[in-house]
């Protein structure tokens, strides 16, 4: 370890201070952001920081705190103030925390990777981009064009008083294409790849295939298409979500309602709590059959995807809703003993300095059967909607509605006329207990949300929620304040 | 070093001297920021996570010719400093011309020196205070055979501006907070607090409010969805009015048509008694005096009796749109424009308690929840009411209710809502409640 006699020097000052136990991370982040805007450079920034954090658990109570400084002073100072700090948590706490043991875990992990985003010249991916922002403006009508792309490099080192060693070095890398079509009275975007572009683990290969030149021409022409497209009806529907949409609703109404801190009551200030309370596991109809969700740390591509969690914690995989059932949380070593679940590896902090805290990791709907072309079968009146605009859920994780940036009607099967402002709404065990068909493999594609917000002071986590387009019956359909 | 930068202006001066002497770019900004946040969090009326975040940032923004490159880092000494320099101008040299950049402000007129916003007690607050705080709080909860959720927490921040054209521009703040959700066994209530001084904050007050929310709702019955007359809270008008500032309040949307502004200047086009401006030196708010660019703020009407007035700019966008510096500017590289960050709006004449007695029959709604945008030139958002709604009925709350969604036009219901008189701070905002009359709900929930 880079930082071997720092995290031993924090950890026996934990120690000496009283602490039964104390981890120690350490971390390098590097983050690229490159973005073009109408044929100009919006943002290209290259930024880095580094620095260390110290947890303390102290007569059953936590202390967290972190520094930018590294140097031996500081070191000491900031594993004595985590342990100060929990003991005035040891003022206000009940019968206090246990933590499950994770036993020693020494490890390495490196995120593989086909091309280092470094080889590449910042010229060659800054033309990309600038070609690819051209032909999204190349559509007749398209207000705004923007192209960007992201990668981050994390370097970080786990040490705990148990014995734990781990080293870590992950690669995510992402981008997307965008059209702001502007006219008409009215204002339509559109996006692509999915909600919020291509992102996952890996190197540049993933914004080789993330298809931006072939696909940003239609991004703006779909744009435009909206301005004058029919408003999407109201009433009640089938509706075929495409696999980013797909996404989008599992990690609303699966991933968060499934994150063992939440349902705690961990969250209850700030994201809230949960619906899917502990007295359901094992029992409760989740969705339909079909419905079968992962939490895999290890899965291939997937945009959480390491070797171990920020307390030490192996990345495995374990079920949430199997058969429609739920069965499983996303746990933490100090949560996972209340509901008698797995660790699957989720504990994270949004870089060195944050507290690590359960996180949707790679939580994914295993895909169907059904081709995709199957999906529309069967349906003789519903609408078909793509990549989503906005989303709003209750803090139960209950009641949502989504709203999202294009849609088509179906008619007897048939893919038919452009839909504009789609929305639709409901209850989630309902809404995914009417899913009849999930995608096949083929259409399955593991996406990533750059973006999820949650805790107090607030973090920015990376999840990923691997989906195919699916289809649902009976949704309602369409927002009335349209219709006033 | 963390702290001196947080404290003192030569020491934060001297980093920047150091990073200004690095750059042989044609124009070099450099921006550093330190930040220091100490945090308890509280559930089930215990403290479960507890925490003390330092970190500083140095940002450095290149110029050659006419073309920009933002590099940044944490590490401070000099090699960190040059390696981050040397980054800027870098991926400034490859990157295309920006015609339109206007190259970075010049050094203007002297800034606020808003000394009061920083508060030596609350900078120095040891994690036994946030604690004892916590306590104060807990007994209360305890008093109501409730439990509480929520945080204690105390900031001290600095930020410290130069530029090759002689901006140079330092302050500190200091800021505390004590946000708190009573639950109770099928209801909540919430109440916050906002302050550059923790002493002002009176930790078992706000815990009695948001007890006496939670007891007010218990056994909540529910209402069916449509239009009813709704009282804002100011967390919850907060959460909603903040839409508008994303959405339209910035030159960036404003000038591509995208804004609900663009085309209306000087147009009537909410209820005449409704003024909002961005004010950055408001006593009770959380704003600081010069922008990003080391810009002195300036206040700026946005709209005014609801005649749209004006929109917020950056030097970029003064430029491109010929229009005067309004000191906005967010943190190179800057991809959203310009933003009004400090929302004030202007009371109206009737305490809050007058407005729910005048109501023959609405909804009190304390805080909402995970408001989105549906449709950005009409400004309709969807959201959530939690942690407190009530029925009123002939001037009085007669009742919890489970809560429920809305989709309403931002704008259009504030062309018939009426403001009540007191104004407090909801995060970095100061605003007031808000009545609004035909507030339109969706659907419900289960709780």
């Amino acid at each position: 370890m880079l930082f071997e006699s720092e995290a031993q020097s924090a950890m026996d000052t934990a120690v000496a201070r009283g602490a039964t136990y104390a981890d120690v991370r350490f971390g390098v982040v590097r983050d690229e952001h490159l973005e073009v805007r109408n044929g100009v450079v919006n943002g290209f920034s290259d930024s880095e920081s580094r620095g260390f954090s110290v947890r303390a658990l102290v007569d059953g109570a936590w202390g967290f705190a972190s520094s930018a400084s590294l140097d031996k002073r500081e070191v000491d100072r900031i594993a004595a103030l985590a342990v100060e700090v929990a003991r005035a948590s040891a003022k206000v706490k009940d019968k206090g925390i246990e933590v499950l043991p994770a036993g020693k875990q020494v490890g390495t992990f490196k995120t593989p990777f086909e091309i280092d985003p470094n080889d590449v010249s910042v010229n060659e991916r800054l033309t990309f981009l600038l070609d690819v922002e051209a032909e999204v403006r190349a559509a007749k009508g398209v207000t705004v064009g923007r192209a960007w792309m992201d990668a981050w490099r994390t370097t970080k080192e786990f040490a705990s008083t148990e014995g734990s060693r781990i080293s870590q070095e992950l690669l995510q890398c992402g981008s997307a294409c965008e059209a702001l079509a502007v006219g008409s009275g009215d204002v339509q975007d559109r996006l692509f790849p999915g909600t919020c572009g291509l992102y996952q683990t890996g190197g540049y290969e993933i914004v080789k295939k993330a298809g931006l030149p072939a696909n940003a021409r239609r991004t703006g022409e779909e744009a435009v298409a909206l301005l004058t497209a029919e408003q999407c009806p109201s009433g009640t529907m089938d509706v075929i979500l495409s696999g980013d949409q797909v996404s989008l609703q599992i990690h609303e109404s699966i991933g968060h309602a499934l994150e063992l801190d939440r349902v705690l009551g961990w969250e209850a200030n700030f994201s809230g709590t949960s619906f899917a309370t502990l007295d359901k596991l094992g029992t409760f109809k989740y969705g339909s059959p079909i419905v079968n969700v992962v939490c895999d740390m290890t899965c291939p591509l997937a945009f959480a995807t390491h070797g171990f969690d920020d307390e030490g914690t192996p990345a495995k995989s374990v079920y949430l809703i199997k058969d429609g059932i739920l069965v499983g949380y996303m746990a933490g070593r100090d949560t996972a003993m209340a509901a008698n679940v797995d660790l699957c590896g989720c504990v994270r902090a949004e870089y060195w300095g944050r507290l690590p805290m359960i996180r949707i990791g790679n939580v994914n709907l295993q895909p169907g059967t059904t081709p995709l072309a199957e999906l529309f079968d069967g349906v003789k009146n519903g609408v078909y909607m793509e990549s989503n605009r906005s989303w709003s859920i209750d803090d139960k994780r209950l009641n949502f509605q989504f709203g999202c940036q294009l849609g088509y009607e179906i008619k007897n099967g048939k893919k038919g006329k452009m839909l504009k402002n789609p929305t639709y709404a409901g209850m989630t065990p309902k809404f995914w207990g009417s899913c009849d068909a999930i995608g096949d493999k083929d259409a399955w594609v593991a996406w990533g949300t750059p973006n999820c917000g949650k805790g107090e002071p607030m973090q920015t986590a990376r999840s990923c929620q691997g989906a195919s387009p699916s289809r649902f019956r009976n949704v309602d359909v369409g927002v009335v304040s349209y219709a006033r | 070093m963390l702290a001196d930068l947080a404290a003192d202006r030569a020491a934060a001066d001297a980093v920047l001297d150091i990073a200004l002497e690095e750059s042989k770019a044609d124009e070099t900004e450099i921006v550093l920021s330190s930040q220091e946040l100490a945090l308890s969090r509280i559930t089930h009326n215990v403290i479960h996570e507890n925490l003390v975040e330092r970190d500083r940032n140095l940002n450095v923004r290149a110029v050659v010719g006419n073309r920009v490159g933002v590099a940044s880092t944490n590490a401070l000494d000099r090699d960190g400093i040059r390696i981050a320099v040397a980054r800027a101008i870098e991926i400034a040299r490859v990157s295309p011309v920006d015609k339109e950049f206007p190259g970075l402000p010049s050094a203007g007129a002297a800034t606020q020196p808003m000394d009061w916003a920083y508060d030596a007690p609350t900078a120095a607050l040891t994690a036994d205070e946030r604690a004892a705080a916590v306590a104060a709080i807990v007994r209360v909860m305890a008093g109501h055979k409730l439990t509480a959720a929520g945080y204690v927490s105390t900031g001290n921040s600095s930020i410290a501006i130069a530029n090759s054209k002689g901006v140079r521009q330092f302050f500190r703040s200091t800021d505390s907070a004590i946000n708190i959700k009573a639950m109770g066994e099928d209801s909540s209530g919430y109440a916050e607090g906002y302050s550059r001084r923790f002493a002002d904050l009176d930790a078992a007050a706000l815990g009695e409010k948001a007890a006496k929310r939670a007891i007010a709702g218990r056994s909540p019955g529910s209402v069916d969805p449509g239009e009813y007359t709704v009282i804002l809270e100011p967390p919850a008008f907060r959460e909603y009015l903040v839409y508008l500032s994303w959405t339209g309040f910035g030159a960036m949307p404003f000038s591509e048509g995208a804004s609900f502004m663009t085309g209306h200047i000087g147009d009537r086009i909410i209820g005449n008694n409704v003024t909002i401006a961005d004010d950055f030196a408001h006593p009770a708010g959380a704003g600081m005096p010069f922008d990003f660019e080391g810009v002195p703020r300036q206040p700026v009407p946005l709209i005014d009796q609801g005649i749209a007035r004006g929109v917020v700019y950056d030097s970029y966008y003064a430029a491109k749109m010929k229009h005067a510096n309004t000191g906005h500017a967010l943190p190179a590289p800057n991809t959203v424009g310009p933003l009004p960050l400090n929302i004030v709006v202007k009371p109206g004449a009737k305490s809050a308690d007058e407005l729910v007695r005048e109501t023959k029959r609405g909804l009190l709604v304390c805080r909402t929840w995970y408001i989105r945008l549906v449709d950005k030139l009409q400004t309709i958002i969807t959201g959530m009411t939690r942690d407190g709604f009530f029925l009123i009925e002939d001037g009085e709350v007669v009742r919890g209710l489970r809560n429920m969604r809305f989709n309403e036009s931002i704008i259009g219901s504030l062309g018939r809502c009426e403001l009540a008189k007191e104004l407090v701070r909801s995060e970095s905002h100061v605003i007031p409640a808000c009545k609004i009359d035909g507030f339109r709900f969706s659907s419900g929930t289960t709780f």
